[in-house]
């Protein structure tokens, strides 16, 4: 059997969606989070509800017409139930009934945390992007964080420009100390591996190598010493079924596997 | 009681200095029509707030118009960003407090219920919270008397006015709205709810549909029929959004310069919404978005290259 060709963003998208379990609540932004989300609904998991913060409660798209964002009816044209903002980020996040909040990032550092604000350039001056929308309740709010972002070594970052979403605050116990409540983790899915957060530690580590990727290249990458336990495994590949699903339904247009 | 006005009119009783909760998400139902307003009318001081920023508020960030904005984060989608509003925030050119999106909501929420604050969980030990700590009007951490647990405490927020924009209203101002309902709180908090309307439908459509208003006319204070009120920006299954058109904006707004020689063009140089339609997308350009009813948006539709 061959190995099917495949991109870096497929691969990510691949192997964050088989981390999504059936039956689980997960709030999720656009890009390469909406695709994951959309492909573990298509294949393992097809009870996942799928919930974005505008208000949209399990969105099932049956035409694959791009669209630039939430608040776009091409996502959300045919789904289960409308709600508010209140009524999706409140009665469902923050009652608790989200497990996994997924999102995209400027910058993380090495205990999860968010930047997805403001970036200073080596001259002082700034830039500031979105803001938060909903990704510091997210942060703060569901049992579990997962975040899609490309590997760069100003992105993977010893110290944020700016904390908008809390992820392990400052490691071991201390984001229960400052009044938040307990996360089980961040796991993070880039070009080049996968990270996750320690039990203990509240740290990243690598979790997985992407096939092809050697150790150097991901320190190289890394704006920190990132903690690389004994006998990484390499991430699977991925199948040709979810590659054909990604290509032919999720995404036709290539907007996000590319 | 009829609240059916012009918006010219509505607008003209909003005093310098208004306190104002603005509806829209992004692309979806934003109050432009009511924005652009407010710049006609010369407005200056605003202090505005939205859960989600959208171009209107970038648009009297940008001209002046506005003392204080707070918001949880906005943009244009994949069209660009809220440059006028990024671009005070660095500068310090206009003040803007940042919240997360579910903090401004709760804030609205507790000045719906008429609650001093409600505590929650967000925003702990985010630099958003740090900033926002440096008025304690707004926020303060607290300890539950129930639980003895730390939460933050956002304080209620009843602006003067709130203004939606939605789909249908009678002229009661029994509101219709299709679609997510993510600005209920903020519609709700208001002291006076303005709602701008695409059209304007029998009192008794109403009664033989309530199960369809979505924010009674106990809050409406004034009703204007707006057609495309939100355009560029969508209104779902009404019309969908003008692509070309905010990614104009979208350019022109990542400059003073060329911000201010667009509102001048075509906000300070049109007399009303309808000709600011036209002027941006050229004449009939609302036939060319008219929403396809079984999708909400102009199916098969190429918005993104």
């Amino acid at each position: 059997m061959t190995t099917p060709q495949y991109t870096s963003n497929e691969l990510m998208a691949v192997t964050a969606a088989k981390r999504l379990e059936n039956g689980q609540n997960i709030v999720v932004g656009l890009g390469l989070p909406q695709v994951a989300a959309l492909l573990a609904k298509s294949s393992h998991a097809p009870d996942l509800n799928i919930i974005y913060e505008v208000g949209v409660i399990n969105p099932d798209p049956l035409d694959s017409d791009p669209g630039v964002g939430i608040a776009d009816p091409r996502l959300w044209y045919r789904n289960d139930a409308f709600t508010g903002y209140i009524g999706a980020m409140g009665e469902i996040l923050q009652k608790g009934l989200v497990d996994v909040g997924f999102l995209g990032a400027l910058q993380i550092d090495r205990y999860g945390n968010l930047n997805s604000s403001l970036i200073k350039g080596k001259d002082g001056s700034a830039r500031h992007f979105t803001g938060s929308g909903g990704a510091a309740d997210m942060a703060a709010l569901s049992k579990r964080v997962f975040i899609i972002m490309k590997h760069e070594k100003r992105k993977i970052i010893e110290s944020l420009d700016y904390l908008t979403s809390v992820g392990c605050y400052k490691g071991k116990n201390t984001r229960v100390e400052k009044g938040l409540q307990k996360t089980a983790g961040v796991t993070v899915f880039t070009n080049l591996c996968v990270l996750e957060t320690g039990a203990e530690s509240g740290e990243l580590e690598v979790k997985s190598l992407h096939p092809g990727v050697t150790l150097d290249t991901l320190k190289e990458n890394t704006g920190f010493d990132i903690i690389i336990p004994k006998d990484v495994p390499a991430t699977a590949e991925p199948g040709a079924e979810d590659l054909e699903i990604l290509r032919k339904t999720i995404d036709p247009n290539k907007m996000y596997i590319k | 009681m009829n609240k059916v006005r012009e918006l010219s009119d509505i607008v003209s009783e909003i005093p310098n200095g208004a306190e104002i909760g603005l509806g829209g998400f992004i692309i979806n139902r934003c109050g432009i029509a009511f924005a652009a307003e407010l710049l006609r009318q010369r407005k200056k001081d605003l202090v505005l707030y939205s859960m989600m920023g959208t171009m209107d508020a970038d648009l009297l960030v940008g001209a002046g118009a506005v003392k204080s904005y707070s918001y949880g984060g906005g943009s244009l989608d994949r069209f660009g960003r809220l440059d006028r509003v990024n671009e005070a925030i660095v500068k310090k050119t206009t003040e803007i407090k940042e919240y997360s999106g579910l903090a401004l909501a709760l804030r609205f929420l507790a000045g719906t219920l008429g609650i001093p604050f409600i505590p929650t969980k967000t925003l702990i030990g985010t630099d958003l919270l740090e900033e926002l700590m440096k008025d304690k009007d707004c926020v303060q951490m607290g300890t539950s008397p129930f639980d003895g647990d730390q939460y933050l405490f956002v304080s209620k927020l009843q602006p003067e006015y709130s203004v939606i924009h939605a789909q249908m209203a009678d002229e009661k101002g029994n509101i219709v709205i299709e679609g997510p309902t993510w600005d209920l709180e903020t519609a709700k908090a208001g002291k006076k709810l303005i709602v701008t309307v695409e059209q304007l439908v029998s009192n008794e459509y109403i009664k033989r549909n309530p199960e369809k208003v979505t924010i009674p006319s106990v809050y409406t204070y004034a009703v204007a029929v707006v057609p495309a009120g939100a355009y560029p920006g969508a209104t779902h299954k009404v019309y969908d959004y003008d692509d070309q058109a905010l990614r104009q904006y979208a350019k022109v707004n990542q400059s003073q310069e060329t911000f201010d020689a667009y509102v001048k063009e075509y906000i300070y140089g049109t007399k009303n919404h309808a000709e600011f339609i036209e002027k941006v997308g050229g004449a009939g350009v609302l036939n060319t978005i008219r929403a396809d009813l079984a999708y909400g948006y102009v199916k098969g539709k190429v918005v993104l290259s």
